[in-house]
């Protein structure tokens, strides 16, 4: 095998390579840029995950189903999942073997970069390579072929989005436009220009069966350099376009996830990890769907999609204030990403800016930890109150609010030492907090009272007499600041109490204490987890009727926490589960949600009837929740009865 | 039977009998159907009316003596299985009743089919269905009617009793944004009883702002205070528990001292509000007329009212919150009009 071309160089290379070189020094400054602008903490970090050989095995595992394979969205949707995987794998398939083939072949010529995408321009097949050239043009062919048959489905699906089962999907810019039509030519072109040379060159199946078809119809003379120019250009104008558009997120995407496998977080909405997050979006419009917005007239153009185009393009800053305002952060979004960005918490992180500078509050109202109720034993005072044991010293750390927020898809973290006493973490003595929005259910901590109390269970009831937020609504809002000062006191409170178990009744409580608060070795559960726990157990018992119950996941539990499978199990001890049609990571907002701050009631209605309407798929005879925030939404519209999983045990009960 | 009618009258409250009189003196044959077995609608349940505090029996039966006439034919137990024009003039409407299904035909329908009460339950924070001692305005209509306070109540003569204004009313949360209008001049009412019934009560109005719109109300107001010594607090009960002993305790804000209140108490009345009739929308939408986004039915006109489709009309508070008087004027204005309608009149402003 030998040049075909004296020198192995043309001219046409050159768009190429300067789109290359130009798409290089791009994202390496970029890269530099967004890591001077990470907290030092997160720098150090990625250091260490750079070392770790058990994050470079998952980030290369990542790296191959998530950029490659996009197994997630196979997942998801078939279709849509081998467009994408055909298109990224096949095009990494022939960059990798026509690496290979270089390096087999023409090894003194890999160095020139463009060598092995223009191979079969440059090259002159001889006889004397054998079945290993017949074996690298077969391959070579069914990867390009690979690939033409996504950008066929791309085309496709341009126009007829509902083909790859999308109800709504984003329009394209301008900028996204060129470089869609761009990549759209690469792959035709480079088939067609290796069809060109393959009485030459030489050609797998696909391009040798080209070249017989048009090469009756083309003079000896020829020129075919015109359509390697093309090929050429359409691969240069992709790769200057790349930083510009969408497709920003081929490149990004694989940084993002070494990133966060090396547990770096968004600090903020605008810079650092949050700009990789940016870059990484491909405004898919997957989140559309997702979005339980989209039931509200317009709630479309509040997609997560639409922030993070307008955080990354500078759009009107008005329209990405409205969109992070509007947001239930019901992390329906961050469900449906294929990429995993955590939009919520960058629209989080975008309304925290608001409270830069503003004075931080100062919640003298609130009595002080000696005073409090739960934490000294003074039946005098509060004749309701049961005796709360020997005070302990209060000596408390306040966790950190930044980056402890943990993915959709992490699970919720079992220490070691509370899988070991699984048996007997019903002998140690409760606290349970029902926190602000159980104490407007009543239902909800009376029927806590009657299950603890049928359990024999050492409690106390911490805001019984009222009692402190948890501080999740206030970062909600994003003012984390506010929010550590509550979870200050309350944190002086628990410890003092002496409990070993903290129970909630409130997933919005649940999750800020799990992630926010540092109890130490006070275990915290959800009473799902709880009540679930003493039914398996045997310390309480319940009856099972043929009652059809419809489970909702609350956003804050499921999708928040991860927590869907006891619920489950609790329901079906009590009566028969009857799924929603949009359940578990899919479940849709009940509407009431505090993540909102400027959806009117009316357009939350819109919400709420969505979700009921999935609800009542399985034809249930009431619905259940986890949540006394969806309960009380839900109670103001739905038709069938409205309960809580505490009630539903606590009419359950036999003992 | 002849089952031909000139009017349908849907619901036998005060306004469906009050209509039926007027049409009946005006010599139009009229259907009053009623779904419940006895007419009267809500009147049934109230003990006495506001601002005099005329008892509701003594209202209820001179009403029935009234439609007690030869024009009137009034079916109670009556569920509508359908309603339709007819093909050329008028309606008709296929019943299921206790003697069985029966088609009636009329020229004209009115439709009376009233309010429902807002489910306390739902307000959840209030406890009602939760604690023993929360109860409803109409719970309470009950007590004064049976005599039985003391079974809320129980053997204390000093008893504290809260009154929550404006529950499910003014309240976007709970899906009604509407002034149920009615509910202030109760709950003074209310307060006053239980004053008279227990002097030594020491009695509590939670109240956004008190509406008390009509003649004679703000005479109530004052005597309330002056005469009974009612403690009026202008806040929105946040949350209500319960204590040890069972007894209520109602947390508030009094917005005038602008300071948080916590008041323990034997019994909290919570001022049910009017809300639509979800029945209206299945007569109105057979009928195709319209109800409003806060599910009442929409009035053709914001100022005179009435006509909603040619031989359709409405009295009463399906068309939105009415005092017993508005309701009862109404009535008879619906009756003048469809006399002059039957009497080829369409030109009804």
């Amino acid at each position: 095998m030998e040049d075909r071309i004296p020198g192995g160089y043309d001219n046409f290379v050159i768009p190429f390579l300067a789109g290359m070189a130009f798409i290089l020094a791009y994202c390496i400054a970029k890269l530099i840029g967004i890591i001077m602008h990470m907290p030092s903490d997160d720098r150090k970090k990625l250091l260490l995950s750079l070392v770790n050989p058990r994050i470079i095995a998952k980030n290369i595992a990542d790296i191959f189903s998530d950029c490659l394979l996009h197994v997630k969205i196979f997942r998801k949707n078939p279709k849509l999942g081998y467009m994408h995987m055909s298109i990224a794998f096949g095009w990494f398939m022939l960059i990798v073997i026509g690496h290979m083939e270089v390096a087999e072949f023409m090894p003194e010529k890999l160095h020139t970069f463009y060598y092995p995408i223009f191979f079969n321009y440059f090259v002159l097949k001889t006889a004397d390579s054998g079945t290993a050239l017949a074996v690298y043009e077969f391959l070579m062919d069914f990867f390009l072929l690979m690939v033409l048959s996504g950008v066929g489905i791309a085309v496709f699906k341009r126009f007829r989005s509902s083909i790859v089962g999308m109800k709504r999907t984003t329009r394209p810019l301008t900028r996204d436009r060129i470089a869609m039509y761009a990549l759209w030519a690469i792959f035709p072109l480079r088939l067609i220009a290796e069809a060109s040379v393959a009485g030459t060159g030489g050609g797998g199946f696909l391009a040798m069966s080209i070249y017989k078809a048009i090469s009756p119809l083309m003079p000896e003379s020829a020129n075919v350099l015109p359509i390697w120019w093309a090929y050429s250009i359409s691969l240069g104008i992709f790769f200057f376009m790349l930083p510009y558009s969408r497709y920003m997120h081929i490149p990004t995407e694989a940084v993002l996830i070494m990133f966060r496998n090396a547990g770096i977080r968004a600090t903020n909405a605008e810079t650092g990890f949050s700009l990789l997050e940016q870059y990484s979006c491909s405004t898919c419009g997957m989140c559309i769907d997702a979005c339980p917005m989209t039931n509200i007239a317009e709630g479309e153009k509040n997609a997560s999609v639409y922030f993070i185009r307008n955080l990354r393009y500078g759009g009107g800053k008005s329209s990405t204030k409205s969109i992070a305002n509007a947001c239930l952060m019901c992390n329906k979004c961050v469900a449906a990403c294929p990429v995993g960005i955590n939009s919520c918490e960058l629209k989080r992180r975008y309304r925290s800016a608001d409270y830069d500078g503003m004075p931080a509050r100062q919640y003298g109202f609130v009595p002080s930890m000696e005073t409090h109720p739960a934490t000294i034993g003074n039946t005098a005072g509060n004749p309701c109150m049961e005796d709360h044991g020997n005070r302990i010293s209060a000596s408390y750390a306040i966790a950190g609010t930044k980056g402890q927020s943990r993915g959709v898809d992490s699970k919720p973290h079992k220490t070691a030492s509370c899988k070991q006493n699984e048996d007997n973490v019903y002998n140690k003595k409760a606290i349970y907090f029902s926190g602000c929005m159980t104490q407007l259910t009543p239902s909800v901590s009376r029927s806590m009272e009657r299950i603890f109390k049928a359990a024999g269970i050492d409690y106390s009831y911490m805001d019984r007499d009222g009692g402190l937020c948890c501080g999740r609504p206030l970062m909600l809002a994003g003012n984390d600041r506010d929010a550590a000062s509550l979870i200050e006191k309350n944190t002086g409170i628990i410890e003092t109490s002496g409990a070993e178990i903290l129970v909630l009744s409130c997933p919005i409580c649940y999750k800020v204490f799990k992630e926010n608060y540092r109890l130490g070795n006070i275990r915290i559960m959800h009473h799902t987890e709880y009540i679930n726990g003493l039914i398996e157990s045997g310390r309480i018992k319940i009856r099972r009727t043929d009652e059809k119950l419809a489970y909702h996941d609350p956003c804050e539990l499921g999708r928040g926490c991860g927590i869907y499978d006891e619920p489950r199990k609790i329901i079906s001890a009590a009566g028969h589960l009857a799924e929603a049609s949009e359940n578990r990571e899919s479940s849709i907002c009940c509407g009431g949600s505090l993540g909102s701050i400027t959806l009117t009631y009316d357009q939350r209605s819109k919400v709420t009837q969505a979700a009921l309407e999935s609800l009542a798929c399985g034809s249930p005879d009431r619905i259940v929740t986890a949540c006394p925030l969806c309960l009380k939404t839900f109670g103001t519209y739905s038709a069938l009865p409205v309960e809580d999983i505490a009630f539903t045990v606590a009419r359950s009960l036999e003992n | 039977m002849d089952n031909n009618y000139n009017t349908i009258i849907i619901g036998a409250g005060p306004a469906g009998m009050e209509a039926a009189y007027r049409l009946s003196v005006f010599g139009i044959r009229t259907c009053l159907l009623e779904k419940e077995a006895e007419t009267g609608g809500h009147l049934l349940k109230w003990d006495r009316i506001f601002p005099e505090g005329r008892k509701a029996s003594e209202i209820l039966g001179f009403m029935r003596k009234r439609i007690e006439s030869g024009n009137i034919t009034t079916i109670t137990s009556a569920r509508i299985d359908s309603i339709r024009k007819k093909a050329g003039n008028g309606y008709e409407a296929e019943l299921a009743t206790n003697e069985g299904k029966k088609t009636i035909t009329a020229d004209t329908i009115l439709i009376a089919c009233g309010f429902k009460l807002f489910n306390a339950a739902k307000k959840e924070e209030y406890g009602y269905g939760i604690y023993n001692r929360v109860i409803t305005n109409a719970d309470l209509e009950n007590l004064f009617k049976t005599n039985s306070t003391g079974s809320i109540i129980g053997e204390n003569r000093t008893p504290a009793v809260g009154f929550v204004h404006c529950v499910g009313s003014r309240d976007e949360k709970a899906g009604n944004r509407h002034c149920s209008k009615v509910c202030c001049a109760t709950a003074v009412k209310q307060a006053m009883e239980i004053k008279e019934a227990y002097p030594q009560a020491t009695v509590y109005c939670f109240y956004m702002d008190l509406r008390m719109f009509g003649r004679h109300y703000e005479d109530m107001y004052l005597e309330a205070q002056q005469k009974y010594g009612i403690r009026f607090i202008r806040g929105r009960v946040s949350e209500v528990s319960e204590d040890c002993n069972e007894r209520i305790v109602a947390k508030a804000e009094d917005t005038l001292s602008g300071k948080p209140v916590k008041i323990t108490l034997d019994m909290l009345v919570l001022m049910s509000g009017i809300a639509c009739n979800p029945d209206s929308g299945k007569i109105t939408g057979s009928l195709s007329i319209e109800n409003d986004s806060d599910g009442f039915i929409k009035y053709a006109d914001s100022i005179f009212g009435q006509v909603k489709g040619p031989g359709i009309f409405t009295a009463g508070t399906c068309t939105g919150p009415k005092t017993l008087p508005e309701t009862i004027n109404e009535a008879g204005e619906a009756a003048a009009v469809i006399y002059g309608y039957l009497k080829g009149n369409s030109n009804n402003f």
